[in-house]
């Protein structure tokens, strides 16, 4: 444009995905938008009115807009206007305006409007392939070393395929298949970014995985160790959202919420069924792993202490009994005192 | 198919499972069990054998804790006496409260010279006379008017859900049989209803006077005592009069419902190492024959035909006569039983778990010759013990089992076997496989205990568990410096879990899970489990248990 100070506002026309498919200049107030061809900016959609809105400076010196002769109205910043009705295009905040006419998205800007201060961006990812590539070398390791603790001494090579052959493997399926996914959103395929969010991610996964049980059993706490696993979940879901967030990267509160209710509902889910069955909230009725001699750190207490519990164990039990005696006589069952 | 083929094909199934160790006293009624054949009658025994282990609902309180190598003799029915092979998993073989037998067709034993004398046959027809000897055809004679077949059926409709035989107790018409004969009756009254038929076709409604649920018995009489009064009644053997091993005895009943029926065996003593007082009667017994009298030559009560094993010949139970007579005393006079007896059922349960735990505190622990623990195992007087190692070839963990069971369970209905205790231990030895994959492998071994779910007659088990050290000496070298490890207490994981029963009030299922954590190449866990014991039991249980690890006392005084 060869006068920028000629220019009042900027109508940008963007596609589903919210790029601008063309720009214009708005350089005099009235401003007319419609399908008819005598408008200033013509949108060739089926459901916009010839003559659909028009921008125009009011008595005041206020820049307003006026829904014409529509019957699908519009939308103004998310809110629906009428045919007929007037609102003051002004926000204040230096963003933009966003209007929806029949399928047809526009941003408008405004040159009175205070322009916002730059942004600052995400800092750049390292494009150096060295960090993921040392911590793949350590997350093949810690496979290995939990296939040679699965294998018994002498175990043939072949035995040692899958893991060293099939973990790799999986892990590029992995990243292919959320790089497609990102290429239906996107114009990128992202494997490598998917590469450098999983690695560091599965690293922890296996590490809390291998290590929290022996550290909840050496300190002799069942409560850290029935953590275990919903920490596992956590951090998987955790992963995912990172994997959501390359692929749809101007959605992330979606994303959260859609992850975070997904997890309230598997988990509400899973404890219902465990408690059912189990009668507590976690499925393993006892701390299973076995803390190392070196590591036992826990202390020992007498036999008759454990004895001693068992009393308020046998009233607990007591209770549910009584419980049942109550669901059934709530079933119609035969009483059985 | 007829009722007949599934039965037998179901009894065959059963017939063969090895380790069935079984359970004297719990026969199952076998009709909904029997539904579980569905494999025809042609299919090789072996086949119906395994297929057939899990269908009979055998429960299996002890779980393979170690991974047991697959490689196992595939027929553990080989020597019944060398022990169960895979493990010692018990297998309440089939009551003979009704159907599920073998059809005297396809018993094995034909070609056997027990078939001569042992075999079931149909006396009422007296086709096979031959396998009959005189005095059977004269017992069979005398004792027919007080021979019974007792049903339980719904009450709304006339098809039987169980049957088994009885058989008149005195002149007023008091008849006995076996608690599992009428166990549905005495837990659902208002679903079911007793009949009885006796050999010479006569029928009537019977009402539930008492039972013994621990010694499998229960005392019934006609609602028209009228009708079997005056028939005289079986005469009980005086105690004073012991029968010699190996005596002609004649036990009734009608099997598989399909008449009645003499099967000659010999008396052979008490079962041994058995908890409670058990016949050894070696002959055919057949579902359908539970609750019939076993007589001696001269038609007096010997025992009551309970149950049998499926994995031999001819071993055969008897409830003895001494419980028959002071349930008769106890219960001739009572009001017929006619809401649901768990109270009852609970209060002999209770009686018999006091009794158990006060015998099984009373003895000692044996050694279980490890060199470094003291590791409990029970004196067999009334339990069994089989051991098993890992194969000596193996590169993994070497290790070596022991399971103790008690061979007597008390039967309360299909799903629910108690009052028995079972003492397990494994030792493993991971010098092969080095520390980081023993502690791999021992703490799997931990995890795979199964402690029990909700289920209908038991909540889901509830646990307690901490690190616990147990046998310190207190002895301490100069410096106040332990002499050795073995000085400080050995340190245990213990892990003790209850399970309450729904309707057996304060009966609970004790299980005790123990892994020693001192070594890091070796270790011992055990499993100690008791079924159907209060509170006060588990607990003193528990402590019993718990005292019997130790270290071994050191062999040289200093080293």
């Amino acid at each position: 444009m060869d006068r920028p100070e000629d220019r009042l506002a900027l109508i940008e026309v963007l596609d589903r995905d919210g790029r601008c498919l063309r720009a214009l200049d708005v350089l005099a107030w009235p401003f007319s938008i419609g399908r008819a061809l005598d408008q200033h900016l013509v949108l060739d959609d089926d459901f916009v009115a010839p003559a659909h809105v028009s921008l125009h400076i009011d008595g005041q010196g206020a820049l307003q807009l006026q829904v014409g002769n529509t019957v699908n109205g519009v939308e103004l910043q998310g809110q629906a206007l009428a045919a007929g009705a007037m609102r003051p295009l002004d926000t204040g905040d230096g963003r933009a305006l966003d209007l929806q006419l029949g399928h047809t998205r526009l941003r408008l800007r405004l040159r009175s409007q205070p322009l916002a201060a730059e942004q600052r961006l995400p800092p750049r990812a390292s494009t150096t392939l060295w960090a993921p590539l040392s911590i793949g070398l350590a997350l093949l390791a810690l496979t290995g070393l939990g296939h040679w603790i699965n294998l018994d001494p002498g175990a043939d090579i072949t035995d040692w395929l899958p893991a060293l052959v099939a973990a790799p493997f999986v892990v590029l399926g992995w990243c292919t298949l959320w790089a497609l996914l990102t290429r239906l959103f996107q114009q990128h395929f992202q494997f490598l970014r998917h590469l450098r969010v999983l690695l560091p991610w599965l690293l922890a996964l296996s590490l809390s995985a291998a290590l929290l049980p022996q550290i909840a059993a050496a300190l002799a706490w069942p409560l850290l160790w029935r953590l275990s696993d919903p920490l596992q979940v956590l951090l998987m879901a955790g992963l995912i959202s990172q994997h959501l967030l390359v692929a749809l990267p101007r959605h992330p509160r979606r994303v959260y919420a859609g992850l975070l209710s997904a997890l309230l509902g598997f988990g509400a889910l899973s404890l219902t069924f465990v408690h059912r069955s189990a009668d507590r909230l976690s499925r393993a009725p006892y701390m299973s792993t076995l803390p190392q001699p070196a590591w036992n750190w826990g202390g020992a207490v007498s036999g008759s202490v454990l004895v001693q519990e068992l009393a308020p164990l046998a009233s607990q039990l007591a209770e549910r009994v009584k419980k049942a005696k109550a669901e059934e006589a709530a079933n119609g069952e035969e009483p059985s005192d | 198919m007829t009722r007949l083929q599934r039965m037998g094909v179901w009894v065959a199934g059963i017939g063969i499972t090895a380790a069935a160790l079984t359970a004297l006293t719990l026969p199952t009624a076998a009709t909904n069990a029997a539904t579980n054949a569905a494999t025809p009658a042609a299919e090789p025994r072996e086949a119906a054998a395994t297929g057939k282990l899990l269908g009979a609902g055998a429960q299996q309180p002890l779980k393979a804790a170690a991974s047991p190598p697959a490689n196992l003799p595939a027929n553990p029915l080989v020597n019944p006496a060398s022990g169960p092979a895979p493990r010692p998993s018990l297998n309440p073989s089939p009551g003979l409260s009704s159907g599920p037998t073998v059809p005297p067709s396809s018993a094995p034993a034909a070609a056997d010279t027990g078939a001569v004398t042992g075999a079931v046959t149909g006396a009422v027809t007296g086709a096979d006379t031959g396998a009959v000897t005189g005095a059977g055809q004269r017992i069979y004679e005398r004792t027919r008017p007080l021979l019974l077949q007792v049903r339980t059926l719904l009450k709304t409709q006339d098809s039987q859900s169980s049957v088994g035989s009885g058989f008149v107790v005195d002149s007023s018409g008091l008849l006995v049989t076996n608690y599992h004969v009428v166990s549905q009756y005495a837990l659902q009254p208002s679903r079911h209803r007793l009949v009885y038929a006796s050999a010479d076709g006569k029928q009537g409604a019977l009402e539930l006077l008492a039972f013994d649920v621990v010694h499998d018995l229960a005392l019934l009489r006609p609602v028209d005592p009228a009708a079997l009064a005056g028939r005289g009644a079986v005469a009980i053997r005086p105690e004073i009069e012991p029968l010699a091993r190996g005596a002609r005895i004649y036990s009734l009943g009608n099997p598989l419902d399909v008449g009645f029926a003499v099967a000659e065996g010999s008396y052979n003593g008490q079962v041994e190492r058995n908890f409670l007082d058990t016949l050894f009667f070696g002959g055919s017994l057949s579902a359908g024959m539970s609750g019939g009298p076993a007589l001696d030559d001269q038609g007096r009560l010997v025992g009551v035909n309970v149950a049998a094993r499926r994995d031999g010949e001819q071993v055969s139970f008897l409830v003895p006569a001494a419980p028959v007579s002071s349930l008769i005393a106890r219960g001739r006079s009572a009001k017929p039983i006619t809401s649901p007896a768990w109270p009852e059922i609970g209060r002999q349960l209770m009686q018999h778990e006091a009794a158990l735990t006060q015998r099984f505190i009373a003895q000692p622990w044996r050694e279980a010759g490890h060199p470094d623990y003291r590791i409990p195992v029970p004196q067999e007087t009334f339990m069994r013990c089989w051991g098993r190692g890992s194969p000596q070839a193996a590169r993994g963990l070497q290790f070596e089992r022991s399971d103790c069971e008690m061979t007597s369970r008390i039967f309360v209905n299909n799903s629910l076997l108690t009052g028995f205790v079972t003492v397990r231990h494994e030792t493993y030895d991971g010098s092969r496989i080095g520390a980081l994959r023993f502690a791999d492998r021992y703490s799997d071994s931990f995890r795979n205990e199964a402690i029990g779910f909700d289920e209908r007659n038991r909540t889901a088990a509830q646990c307690v568990e901490d690190t616990v050290g147990v046998g310190a000496t207190g002895a301490t070298g100069a410096r106040g410096a332990p002499k050795d490890r073995r000085a400080a207490a050995l340190p245990l994981k213990v892990v003790v879990c209850l399970r309450a029963y729904k309707k057996l009030e304060g009966l609970h299922d004790l299980t005790v899970l123990v892994a020693t954590l001192d070594q890091t190449q070796a270790g011992v866990q055990g499993r100690f489990d008791a079924y159907g014991v209060s509170l006060a039991s588990a607990q003193r249980l528990t402590q019993h248990y718990l005292d019997g690890f130790a270290w071994t006392a050191p062999k040289t005084v200093s080293r």
